[in-house]
């Protein structure tokens, strides 16, 4: 079984995302980026499902900081395969990102047909979880998302995806192969690898650079940022207390003071 | 006296009978030891042939002086007892055999050597003496993890059996000799018992002959069983003793780990051989006495029976690591070190885990919370997944700026640790020492943000890899810092900067915990204390400081030096609890097989002494562990956890 498992690096929130002088950008002097934790899930489905159904697993990520580490720990991890694409804008949005994915994804030799191509869910840049869906539509495949568990008949070519909806309810679906899943969990935590695997990976194995296709409109900023603020800090909370009475005649005086009413 | 060795029996000569079952008894026996030594000197190389003379102290203290066994005073001193008889007995056998077999050669047998004699008998009672004690011991009041195996009885009955041999055998000695000539000692005593019971002078010496082939019978036979039973001990732990590691923190040689025959150290396989099966390690263990899965005594005894079977995976399809030692068992050690330091035969319980943990490691088999701490160690130096720039944001209340190490020079670089430095329960302690400090007017800085993780507890789980590469960091930033020595707050930070980071140390910078730092300061009177405190305390050791550094009068001198009375625990020094956090243990998620934790456990200890006030710790993890415990066990009412460095400042201040 082929599989293809698309990784993004994102933003780490546990440094202290600061926006920078043009009010656009993320300021790039304490920012980290790290692989999307969704997409890491991702490719833990995959390697299960390699080791589950044999085949090969090709992770490919679009050229951001970091994301060689993110790249090897894959390798160290049981990718067979590993592409970086290059040249593209590393400011991309979702959608953006997306086409040329698919673009490249359809360009680059031997990767498409696959069997199945995993991505995250979604990613805190894509709150939506609009990747899986794109990637299908651009590629004329099926797509499911919030998948929390994969198994394959290879025989028939088809899927069957458990999906995770709000308050506990899990749908079982069928899906025709090659298809597109946005992951929610691997059936397992991911593994951990070794420091030694990791370092071992980088010296062993290489990482396929591609540059960026050339987009057909010859462009991708297809999703432009206006402006980029902090939440702004507003002023604590009063509390009102008192009888119910009391605090409604409150809450109506604040109200009508503020001309809410 | 007729002679047993050319006396004929039924017209064969004693010596011929002798030769034969000595034959049989030396093949039988050799064929073992040769066939253990042979699979040992296959395991992987380890050297223990370095500081010979500590090598020779530990064996005159551990086996001839029995040093360790006294932890267990009665069952300490009965051994010591057998031990010697042992020691006398076989001195006599082997000369009463060798006589034996060459009865050609003019001299006595030692039981006609007055002196000899005497001391044989005497020890001989006093042995039987003890044997009685090892026996109530064993089967009527049965200690936890001894067991009431057949092993073990029948090598009580056969050490009975040389023993009563022998001393019957100097009954009838006296019996048939002539009025006078021996009536006093052991020898005479059981001569007139035996006249008094009827027995006839005339019948003595074939009865003495009898005796004497018991004896030499049960001691051949024992020689045999020897190799195939837990008395292997009796022959290995001399040389398991002499091998031993001479550092408490000593990790086995680099590897990807064992899990398989091979792939252990000759001296990782010869803990199974030389193993008593006492079950003082047990005994010691906190993870076994709180009910997790792991026992130290069966872990070494899998070590024994994998030696035996030679089978790393067994005829039943039953894989070593994994079915026979299980996961769960591995990751359960919290390395306090308790089990090899009680080990009479010193025994390494903590290498054979670590060897099975960087194979479970490498293959990516590691328990549920230890991921996140290593990733989070591996990408931010720290296990709490913090940025790196909030390292030093304890210093922010602080009133003063601590110095930078790094940029300017410094008498004493402060390494703080993760927990000082992160952990919000901490941070205000960590700014008790700094303030206490800086009024001493020490001259001490701090690296901020460049601090990481150092590596001691991640290389404790198996993970070399990480470890080496924070050591490389650490070291290199370290090398850049200017300072003269270097102390921490942390006993595990300490363990491993001064045992495990040779390029740092070069005998170049001091290493202190910062309790010797205190305890030095107290010394000189740079730091007075301006009242006594009136409290009632007691203190824990923490086992990185304590077992594995030795460090346990620094703490000590600090409490008098403040003035609080110490009162110790049942358990403290060499003998202290550990809190359960050690080892990464304060990583994992708990399996939920325990009953209790060891740190609930050592708070029941600490409250459970008169009048105490504070359980005063000097390691992070312990207060972080220890305050946990006071809440589930309920006793927050009753003790508080202090940091020594709060009383200090306390007393200081005032």
């Amino acid at each position: 079984m082929k599989i293809i498992v698309l990784l993004k690096m994102v933003p780490d929130v546990v440094e202290e995302l600061e926006v920078a002088a043009d009010g656009k950008t993320l300021d790039s002097e304490f920012l980290r980026l790290i692989a999307n934790e969704l997409d890491a899930q991702a490719l833990e489905e995959a390697l299960l499902l390699k080791e589950k159904y044999t085949g090969t697993v090709t992770v490919v990520s679009l050229d951001a900081p970091e994301v060689d580490d993110a790249l090897f720990t894959a390798l160290a991890k049981g990718a067979d395969r590993a592409i970086k694409i290059t040249g593209g804008d590393g400011a991309l949005g979702t959608r953006a990102g997306a086409y040329l994915l698919a673009q490249a994804l359809s360009t680059i030799q031997g990767l498409l047909p696959a069997d199945l191509i995993l991505t995250g869910a979604q990613a805190i840049d894509d709150l939506d979880g609009l990747t899986a869906p794109l990637i299908s539509h651009l590629l004329r495949l099926p797509q499911l998302g919030i998948v929390t568990k994969v198994s394959v008949d290879t025989a028939a070519g088809v899927a069957t995806v458990l999906r995770e909806f709000p308050g506990g309810v899990r749908g079982e679906y069928e899906i025709k192969l090659p298809a597109v899943l946005g992951i929610q969990a691997a059936e397992k935590p991911p593994r951990y690898v070794p420091v030694a695997k990791v370092r071992a990976a980088m010296k062993s194995q290489v990482i396929h650079s591609v540059p960026a296709p050339m987009m057909a409109d010859g462009g991708v900023a297809l999703l432009q940022v206006a402006a980029m603020a902090k939440p702004e800090v507003t002023e604590h909370a009063q509390m009102l207390r008192g009888s119910p009475e009391e605090i409604a005649d409150q809450l109506c005086e604040i109200l009508a003071a503020r001309g809410l009413v | 006296m007729p002679d047993p060795a050319i006396f004929n029996y039924f017209g064969v000569p004693g010596y011929s009978l002798l030769w034969l079952l000595t034959l049989i008894s030396f093949l039988v026996f050799g064929r073992q030891v040769t066939r253990h030594v042979r699979v040992l000197a296959h395991a992987r190389a380890e050297n223990r042939w370095d500081q010979i003379g500590k090598r020779i102290g530990l064996v005159v203290t551990n086996v001839l002086g029995q040093r360790r066994l006294f932890d267990e005073p009665l069952i300490g001193a009965a051994h010591f007892v057998i031990f010697w008889a042992f020691v006398l007995y076989a001195t006599t056998f082997f000369w009463s055999l060798f006589r034996g077999l060459v009865p050609a050669m003019a001299i006595p047998y030692p039981d006609e050597v007055a002196w000899i004699a005497t001391s044989v008998q005497v020890i001989g009672v006093l042995a039987v003496v003890a044997l009685c004690v090892a026996a109530v011991r064993r089967y009527i009041f049965t200690p936890v993890s001894l067991e009431r195996s057949w092993d073990a009885a029948i090598i009580l009955l056969l050490i009975a059996l040389v023993l009563l041999s022998s001393l019957a055998g100097a009954g009838f000695r006296a019996l048939a000799a002539t009025e006078g000539e021996s009536s006093r000692s052991v020898g005479g005593f059981l001569g007139g018992l035996f006249a008094y019971l009827g027995v006839s002078p005339a019948h003595a010496p074939t009865l003495y002959l009898a005796a004497w082939w018991i004896h030499m019978i049960t001691v051949l036979g024992f020689l045999a069983y020897l190799p195939y039973s837990k008395h292997l001990h009796l022959l290995a732990s001399p040389f398991s003793v002499f091998f031993a590691s001479l550092q408490p923190s000593k990790m086995p040689p680099a590897s990807e780990g064992a899990s398989r025959l091979e792939e252990f150290t000759w001296r990782e396989l010869f803990s199974g051989l030389a193993c008593a099966e006492c079950g003082r390690c047990d005994r010691a263990c906190p993870s076994f006495d709180c009910g997790d899965p792991l026992s130290p005594k069966q872990l070494i005894h899998h070590v024994k029976e994998l030696v035996l079977t030679l089978d790393s995976v067994s005829s039943h399809g039953k894989t070593f690591l994994g079915d026979v030692v299980r996961p769960e068992d591995i990751w359960a050690c919290t390395t306090c070190a308790s089990c090899m330091d009680r080990c009479p035969v010193f025994n390494e319980h903590i290498p054979l885990v670590m060897e099975m943990r960087r194979k479970l490691v490498s293959e990516g088999q590691v328990p549920p919370g230890l991921p996140e701490a290593l990733n989070n160690l591996a990408r931010y130096g720290n296990s709490f997944g913090q940025s790196e720039r909030k390292r030093a944001v304890w210093t922010q209340s602080l009133g003063f700026k601590p110095k930078d190490a790094r940029k300017e020079t410094v008498q004493w670089l402060w390494y703080l640790g993760e927990y000082a430095c992160y952990h919000p329960g901490l941070q205000s302690i960590t700014r008790s020492l700094a303030r206490t400090l800086y009024a001493a007017k020490v001259d001490y800085g701090i690296v901020y943000e460049s601090e990481r993780n150092s590596g001691n507890d991640v290389r404790r789980v198996g993970e070399e890899g990480l470890f080496e590469l924070l050591r490389q960091k650490n070291t290199a930033m370290l090398q850049q810092a200017h300072f003269d020595g270097l102390f921490t707050t942390d006993p595990h930070v300490y363990n491993t900067f001064k045992n495990e980071y040779p390029e740092l140390n070069h005998g170049r910078h001091p290493i202190r915990h910062y309790t010797e730092l205190l305890a030095t300061l107290f010394d000189h009177g740079e730091l007075k204390a301006a009242r006594k405190l009136p409290y009632r305390v007691t203190y824990h050791d923490p086992c990185y400081l304590g077992r594995y550094n030795g460090v346990y009068d620094a703490p000590r001198r600090v409490l008098q030096a403040i003035g609080v009375e110490l009162a110790e625990m049942p358990r403290s020094r060499r003998q202290s609890f550990c809190c359960g956090g050690g080892g990464g243990r304060i990583w994992m998620e708990e399996a939920g097989q325990a009953h209790s934790r060891p740190s609930e456990s050592r708070v029941r200890e600490a409250a459970s002494l008169d009048g105490v006030r504070y359980l005063v710790v000097t390691c992070p993890k312990d207060y972080v562990m220890f305050t946990d415990a006071l809440k589930t066990t309920g006793l927050e009412g009753k003790l508080l956890v202090k940091d020594i460095a709060e009383l200090v400042e306390e007393a200081v201040a005032a």
